[in-house]
């Protein structure tokens, strides 16, 4: 898929739950994504953070790295 | 010292040439250089004298009429400053057994008091009214209007005081009072009168009616055909607004716009609403819900005119007039083939008789009077026979007639009463809102029904066809247009048959 | 089958609690107070002769006929008119009644044509039968007197004509547009005898205001305004209740049939969202049921470019379950997928996301709800904990202020609108919050008290605004927040929305709204009683869709209108089962009932049921859908009563993704636009021609019946109950009702659903369970579903698509009334009539600076593509934004939409998108080479037989 609209997609998910307080940015992300993302793209956005992540957001870094196609790629490398 | 000398700005008055005496007058009074200032008055209702112009003289008030322009000269040589005689010199007003036989309460001013003049109106006892029910309190003044028993003058009759509780009762922010001055019955001027004559007893009275039902607004709706009384009105509640005399209460004019229905409660509120004049069905009443969906007060303008004597004079006065269960006084309006027209104001009880033949002095073409039609187009057409008929709501309802607003139109006996059938039904029909079927569609066909009798067109069935018409206009209609139609048609078949079974030419069917 | 009854009580039910005992002929009968004589009697049993009096309209009185007589009172008065009072006596026949009726109706007969024997309405006449009922005899008046008997027909509009001779005058129609309508397009002209109907100024109907709602026809007790199709056709003699299919009002209509042929369509008085109403789309616009282009056999073709070939059903089916096995051989189980529409019924839906659940194996089932409401579902379920409206339309009889953003009722929920039209004429005020002057802004006896003409994108800006005037000027309603909301959720809301940035005078200047007028319309929602909020498209289909409907959930609690009538969160559906397709489990991510597909709890009693393995990964949604078969990843998709192509933003790229597939399955009415680029057409069947069930706006769960057979000769449900079974997943079932029961089986809140109870009471809201047997009016009475309110703050985030040198305008797009969505079936009805084409509104100053005049050809280019329609010049639109509808496949708006969409659910950005307008001569090399392509490949290659 089209890592550029990933990476924007991913990055206003991460606008939305920054905003948000109280809780952590990161976790409410990664949790959107589990919830709503379909895993081939999970991993197209994990793979590209495990390249470097180009464009992506602070917290939505932090989150695309808890996922669990992120840990795998980890586990794999 | 400057004298006085009134001169009816009435429209009738204007009518014969009021404002072309004032103008001699002014042009002689100033050609003479004499101290001598012009008032423009209402008219006292002596219609057959206009202009009838007074004078103000250390004896009182002097009397001329009618004058014609060309008089002036004659008059101001003759002394009219110092009401000296002249041949057309009537002495004192009051004195003139037209006015002499008179009750004055609603049109005690009335071509008295300077009509734009606020100060005038008080001098007269204006504003009296409105001080003692602000004493009396809202409850109290409605009290006084119901113990007065005044009946809506605008025809139906309904006890006023009833009215005004029924509003004052319901609950609502905002209420509404309406002055009916829809003025549009055949042969009928009281509303306009006092428009002109006498325009702060009408604001006074809206003023007194809002304060007693908790109404904060008022609108007068005055039919177009009256330029001069609305002109009248807004000055008087432009200065009235601005005396502070209103305290608060909003008043407006609203004009209507050429239909007779619109004198119906309903169709006038639907006018003022801005929509076509078409009456509304009853319930709601006005009183629970009316101009704009709000508790209204929707009166005649006589009424309204009327509460302010009676809250400065007291109820039991007013009560003590009368006869029945029609107290006070009735300002009724004599008009058609009448030698003495004009307006008389009398309590109620007098014979429709002594009425037409004593007050009137019988026609005016010297013929014998053969009907008279009393409460406008749509009353009915009584006989000499029926001339004991006192005047009363209630002795009118009993021989089929009606009250109304008090117009009687005299007619000698060259009346076909057959044309005049015809003619109510034609009346209908023009003036028909259109909106229920009975008055929509049966006018149109009494009309050519009656058409047909006057053709000769099987006459028995036709007369019973018209006599079964009127039963379902009677009953069916939804307001009293179509309602109080039967009176002029059945009064006529009923006293005046003949006129129905004559052999006609054809070319007066047309 | 006889035509269904619906009696007429003359007056409307009187809503009052207190009851009054009369008697009417002997009968004791007790009524409501306030209630008319003429309905009391009815009540008993007893009709009084009426033609003026109908219940869907005040009393008025004015034929005269209803006359009755009452103990003790003088005269006769009407029954339509007179309340009741206690203890009141009527007698409704007498003598003198009888005499009284008579001679009215002798009148009436007077002026009315003899033709009964050839008249349309012989057999459905009111003045027939009450002629009968009043025993008139003769017309003694004759009929050469004055009559109106050659008073020419108007026959201007296209679905019904208007005699006036044969007008009774009773004023039904006028009121019916006044009252039931609120457009005022007619009123009697003239006076007494002379009175008649008229369209406007004396204008034809078609150049009047009028609508065509149909309420005046529905009125009319006569001939005189009369369906076309009844004239052509002859009086219907027996009627099927069903369920309409055009947008999320859900109108119950009677289907009128004279054997098995469609007569009319006639409003349902018991229909609970409508009461008797209708729009010219459900009311007349059904003609496509039989348009010639419609495909009645299977179609199947190797490539795109290939003519189509007729083939059994056994082949295609046959072929699409061969095609969807090989290429999950060779693809992998998630490689193909479904698209379930939102204009199907509750059980063909459930089936087509169980065939992809449990048949296809993986959970890549999307809906189009996607591209309209998600958010609404992400959004209310996030603060409510319930995805769906909280209110029953007849809420809004009860609602003091009225919030439409987003909405343009009267021309998308034109009955819905009508209903808040007359709530706004009672007194109700209205804040209206929309780039464009929508028709509410100012109609007939309504005007806006506020109008925010935002820019596009600034919704939540502009909600935040209005939250923060309410926090700061101390206008919440702190008792409700107290007691049913997250308080430190609150606490945090309320401490984001006083920021400045969110002030009235910050936002303002960037929404292109006078700060005062914010801050007056915050005032008055917040004080003004009730409370309600209503909106749609032009709220979700944004970058910040979902915040925005969180915004307005944030506002809706902390002003404390939740959980009573007159209030609520109130989602416009813009088509017929929006709600139900999203409660079926049509999304990728949860099943039925919102439950998401990786609750192993919830998945178990799924896997038991279906007796598959099911996914607890989410799907595709539509756009990912797309973006992988670009990806060569997503091959296969069977889609179910959608347009995707026209209907989806940003064409290109879904022509591109459709061509990228090996197998496109197209089940549908007609060659939609899809099928240009499908491999195997299943032709559908109309709502006319199913069993089934829709869910509006209201969740009300509406019946749709069969009023005639399927003409392709398979009902949709089972199509895909074909597929499954070619593809080896066998779902049994022998009635749509069979497909209720099991939705009602696996879903807590369909557990009371069945069709039983939906044809006792008529329908039923979900939830619909033990706690509700008959539903659930209104949501969230006494606790939010999820138990606490839920502020959530929602920051604003201005949208990637901005304007610029190259692309100064902003575009955003709606539907027009007579149109619905991408107009498959609109455009086959007489409804092109009123709107032939899509046009571009233009503000006059921009027109002027490009030289373009009202009905000049325009270009408009974005940075997706370009099209060519006709300028419209208006200022119903701001300089600086110019309006579009996508009912037209010939103008195909979405060429120029972008593929932005919304953060939390992929929901299209078709709201705004940055464009150019320039004067052009002609359409864009687009729309030639689509034109081209389209016609092409809707070539059909006759059989060999034929």
């Amino acid at each position: 898929m089209e890592i550029a609209k990933l990476v924007r997609m991913a990055n206003q998910i991460g606008r939305f739950f920054a905003a948000q307080r109280g809780r952590d940015p990161a976790a409410a992300i990664a949790d959107h994504l589990n919830k709503f993302w379909e895993p081939r793209m999970r991993a197209e956005i994990a793979t590209h953070l495990a390249g470097g992540g180009a464009g992506l957001d602070g917290p939505v870094r932090d989150a695309v790295g808890r996922l669990r196609e992120a840990q795998l790629l980890s586990v794999r490398v | 010292m400057t004298t006085r000398i009134l001169v009816p700005g009435d429209a009738a008055a204007r009518a014969v040439g009021a404002d072309r005496v004032a103008a001699a007058l002014q042009a002689g009074i100033e050609r003479r250089g004499l101290a001598a200032a012009i008032v423009r008055t209402g008219s006292r209702g002596l219609f057959w004298l206009e202009p009838m112009v007074e004078v103000e003289t250390a004896d009182g008030r002097i009397a001329y009429g009618p004058v014609a322009a060309a008089d002036v000269a004659g008059l101001l040589d003759a002394g009219l400053l110092e009401g000296k005689p002249h041949a057309l010199r009537l002495g004192r007003p009051e004195e003139i057994p037209f006015l002499k036989r008179q009750t004055r309460v609603t049109f005690a001013r009335c071509g008295i008091v300077d009509p734009q003049s606020l100060d005038d109106y008080r001098a007269h006892g204006g504003y009296r009214g409105l001080a003692r029910a602000r004493e009396l309190g809202p409850a109290g003044t409605v009290a006084e209007v119901t113990a007065s028993g005044l009946r809506g003058r605008g025809g139906a009759g309904f006890p006023a005081g009833v009215k005004w509780q029924t509003a004052a009762d319901t609950p609502a922010g905002t209420k509404y009072i309406v002055c009916n001055a829809d003025e549009g019955d055949s042969g009928t001027y009281a509303d306009r009168m006092l428009m002109e004559g006498d325009p702060f007893a009408v604001i006074e009275g809206m003023t007194i009616a809002g304060y007693a039902v908790g109404a904060a607004m008022g609108y007068l709706y005055i039919r177009s055909e009256y330029p001069d009384a609305i002109l009248a009105m807004e000055r008087a509640i432009a200065t009235a607004r601005h005396a502070g005399v209103l305290d608060g209460f909003g008043l407006e004019v609203r004009v209507g716009a050429g239909a007779y229905v619109c004198g119906e409660e309903t169709a006038l509120l639907e006018s003022i609403e801005g929509r076509r004049g078409q009456v509304r069905a009853k319930p709601p009443l006005p009183a629970h819900r009316g101009l704009f969906g709000r508790p209204t007060v929707v009166n005649n303008l006589v009424t309204l005119a009327t509460v302010p004597a009676i809250l400065a004079d007291g109820a039991a006065a007013y009560a003590a007039l009368g006869t029945g269960r029609s107290r006070g006084t009735m300002p009724i309006q004599l008009a058609g083939n009448v030698r003495h027209g004009g307006l008389f104001e009398a309590p109620f009880g007098l014979t429709l008789g002594k009425l037409v033949e004593t007050v009137g002095g019988g026609t005016a073409s010297g013929r014998p009077v053969r009907a008279v039609q009393v409460g406008g187009p749509l009353g009915a057409y009584f006989p000499p026979a029926l001339f004991d008929t006192p005047f009363d709501y209630e002795a009118f309802a009993a021989r089929d007639g009606l009250v109304g607003h008090g117009g009687v139109v005299v007619f000698d006996d060259t009346v076909d009463m057959a044309h005049q059938a015809r003619f109510a039904l034609e009346f209908c029909g023009i003036e028909s809102c259109g909106k229920c079927t009975p008055c929509r569609i049966g006018a149109v066909r009494g009309k050519e029904t009656v058409d047909r009798i006057l053709a000769g067109e099987n006459r028995d069935a036709n007369l019973a066809l018209i006599e079964d018409l009127c039963q379902t206009l009677r009953d069916g209609s939804l307001c009293a247009l179509g309602g109080f139609t039967p009176f002029p048609v059945m009064s006529a078949i009923r006293h005046f048959p003949e006129d129905f079974r004559r052999r006609r030419l054809p070319a007066t069917v047309a | 089958m006889p035509l269904v009854p619906e009696l007429d009580y003359g007056t409307p039910a009187s809503p009052s609690a207190e009851a009054v005992g009369l008697t009417v002929d002997g009968n004791r009968v007790t009524v409501p107070a306030g209630s008319s004589i003429m309905r009391a009697a009815m009540t008993a049993g007893i009709q009084v002769p009426k033609l003026c009096a109908t219940d869907s309209l005040a009393a008025f009185g004015s034929c005269r006929l209803c006359l009755v007589e009452i103990a003790g009172r003088p005269g006769t008065p009407a029954s339509c008119t007179t309340p009741v009072a206690e203890g009141m006596v009527v007698s409704t026949q007498t003598e003198r009644l009888k005499r009284l009726r008579r001679g009215v109706m002798e009148l009436y007969i007077s002026d009315h044509p003899l033709d009964c024997l050839t008249c349309a309405a012989n057999g459905d006449c009111e003045l027939q039968d009450m002629a009968g009922a009043v025993g008139l005899r003769e017309v003694r008046y004759g009929y050469k007197g004055e009559n109106h008997l050659d008073a020419a027909k108007d026959e201007s509009n296209p679905y019904f004509t208007f005699d006036p001779s044969k007008c009774i005058v009773c004023s039904r129609c006028v009121r019916a547009c006044e009252e039931v309508q609120g457009t005022f397009a007619l009123t009697i002209q003239g006076r007494g005898f002379d009175s008649a109907v008229s369209a406007g100024m004396a204008e034809k109907f078609i150049d009047s205001e009028c609508v065509s709602c149909g309420a005046c026809v529905q009125a009319c007790p006569t001939a005189t305004l009369m369906e076309k199709t009844v004239i052509e056709t002859g009086v219907p003699e027996h009627s099927v209740v069903t369920t309409c299919a055009y947008c999320g009002v859900g109108c119950n209509f009677k289907a009128e049939m004279r054997g098995d042929e469609l007569v009319r369509m006639v409003p349902s008085k018991e229909g609970k969202a409508n009461h008797g109403h209708s729009c010219v789309k459900g009311r007349f616009a059904w003609g496509y049921a039989n348009h010639r282009e419609r495909i009645l056999k299977p179609l199947v073709r190797e490539r795109i470019d290939q003519p189509w070939r007729e083939v059994s059903w056994d082949e295609a089916i046959g072929r699409v379950a061969s095609e969807f096995k090989r290429l999950q051989e060779k693809h992998g189980r998630r490689s193909i997928g479904g698209i379930t529409s939102s204009r199907c019924t509750n059980e063909e839906t459930y089936l087509v996301q169980k065939l992809v659940r449990a048949g296809f194996g993986n959970n890549n089932i999307d809906t189009c709800a996607r591209v309209c409401h998600s958010p609404t579902g992400y959004g209310l379920k996030s603060t409510f904990g319930a995805s769906a409206g909280t209110q029953d339309f007849d809420s809004v009889e009860h609602a003091d202020v009225v919030i439409v953003i987003g909405a343009n009722p009267t021309d998308a929920h034109p009955v819905f609108a009508s209903r808040l039209k007359k709530r706004l004429r009672q007194g109700a005020k209205l804040i209206v919050i929309d780039p464009r002057r929508i028709d509410l802004v100012r109609t007939p006896h309504v005007e806006a008290a506020f109008h925010l003409a935002l820019r596009p994108g600034t919704n939540a800006a502009i909600l935040n605004a209005l939250a923060h005037t309410i926090v700061t000027e101390g206008l919440v309603n702190q008792a409700f927040v107290r007691e049913r909301c997250d308080l430190q959720a609150f606490e945090y809301w309320a401490a984001f929305v006083s920021e400045s940035q969110n002030s009235p005078e910050t936002v303002g200047p960037l929404a292109g709204v006078p700060p005062e007028a914010i801050r007056g319309a915050a005032r008055l929602f917040a004080t003004g009683g009730n409370g309600a909020i209503y909106y749609g498209l032009g709220v979700t289909e944004h970058s910040q869709g979902s915040t925005a409907v969180m915004a307005i959930a944030n506002l809706a609690m902390a002003t404390g209108n939740i959980g009573r009538p007159g209030v609520g969160v109130n989602p416009l559906r813009g088509q017929n089962n929006v709600q139900g397709s999203c409660d079926m489990g049509s999304f990728p991510h949860e099943f039925s009932g919102y439950r998401h597909v990786s609750d192993d709890g919830v998945r178990s009693t799924f896997e038991a049921s279906w007796g598959r393995p099911l996914d607890a990964e989410p799907g595709l949604r539509i756009g990912n859908m797309f973006d992988a078969a670009l990806d060569g990843s997503f091959k296969g998709l069977y889609v179910q009563g959608e347009d995707i192509l026209q209907s989806d933003p940003n064409t290109h790229h879904v022509a591109a993704a459709l061509a990228a597939m090996e197998c496109v399955v197209v089940q549908d009415l007609f060659l939609n636009e899809t099928s240009t680029y499908a491999h195997v057409f299943l032709p559908g069947s109309t709502f006319l021609e199913k069993d089934g069930t829709f869910t509006n706006a209201e969740r009300r769960i509406n019946r749709v019946r069969r009023v005639m057979a399927p003409r392709n000769g398979m009902a949709d449900w089972e199509i895909t109950l074909a597929i499954a079974h070619a593809m080896g997943f066998d779902m049994s079932y022998g009635h749509p009702s069979e497909v209720m029961d099991e939705i009602a089986r696996l879903t807590p809140t369909f557990a009371g659903v069945s069709y039983e109870l939906l044809d006792r009471v008529g329908s039923v809201q979900w939830p619909c369970n033990a706690q509700a047997p008959v539903g659930t009016p209104v949501m969230h009475a006494d606790a939010f579903l999820r138990g606490k309110g839920n502020f959530i703050i929602t920051e604003y985030v201005p949208t990637d698509e901005k304007v610029g040198p190259r692309f100064p305008l902003l575009l955003t797009t709606g539907r027009i009334l007579s149109q619905y969505n991408v107009g498959a079936q609109t455009r086959r009805t007489a409804n092109v009539i009123w709107h032939d084409a899509d046009v571009l509104e233009i503000h006059p100053h921009d027109a002027e600076q490009r030289g373009v005049r009202d009905g000049d050809w325009i270009r408009l280019d974005s940075r997706t593509g370009a099209t060519t329609l006709r300028a419209r010049v208006t200022e119903r639109v701001a300089p600086g934004v110019v309006y579009t509808t996508f009912h037209h496949p010939e103008t195909q708006a979405n060429v120029v939409t972008s593929d932005y969409s919304d953060w939390a659910t992929n929901c299209p950005e078709y709201k705004v998108t940055a464009v150019q307008a320039t004067p052009s001569n002609g359409p864009s090399d687009w729309q030639r080479d689509y034109g081209e392509h389209a016609r092409a490949s809707r070539r059909i290659e006759k059989t060999a037989a034929e």
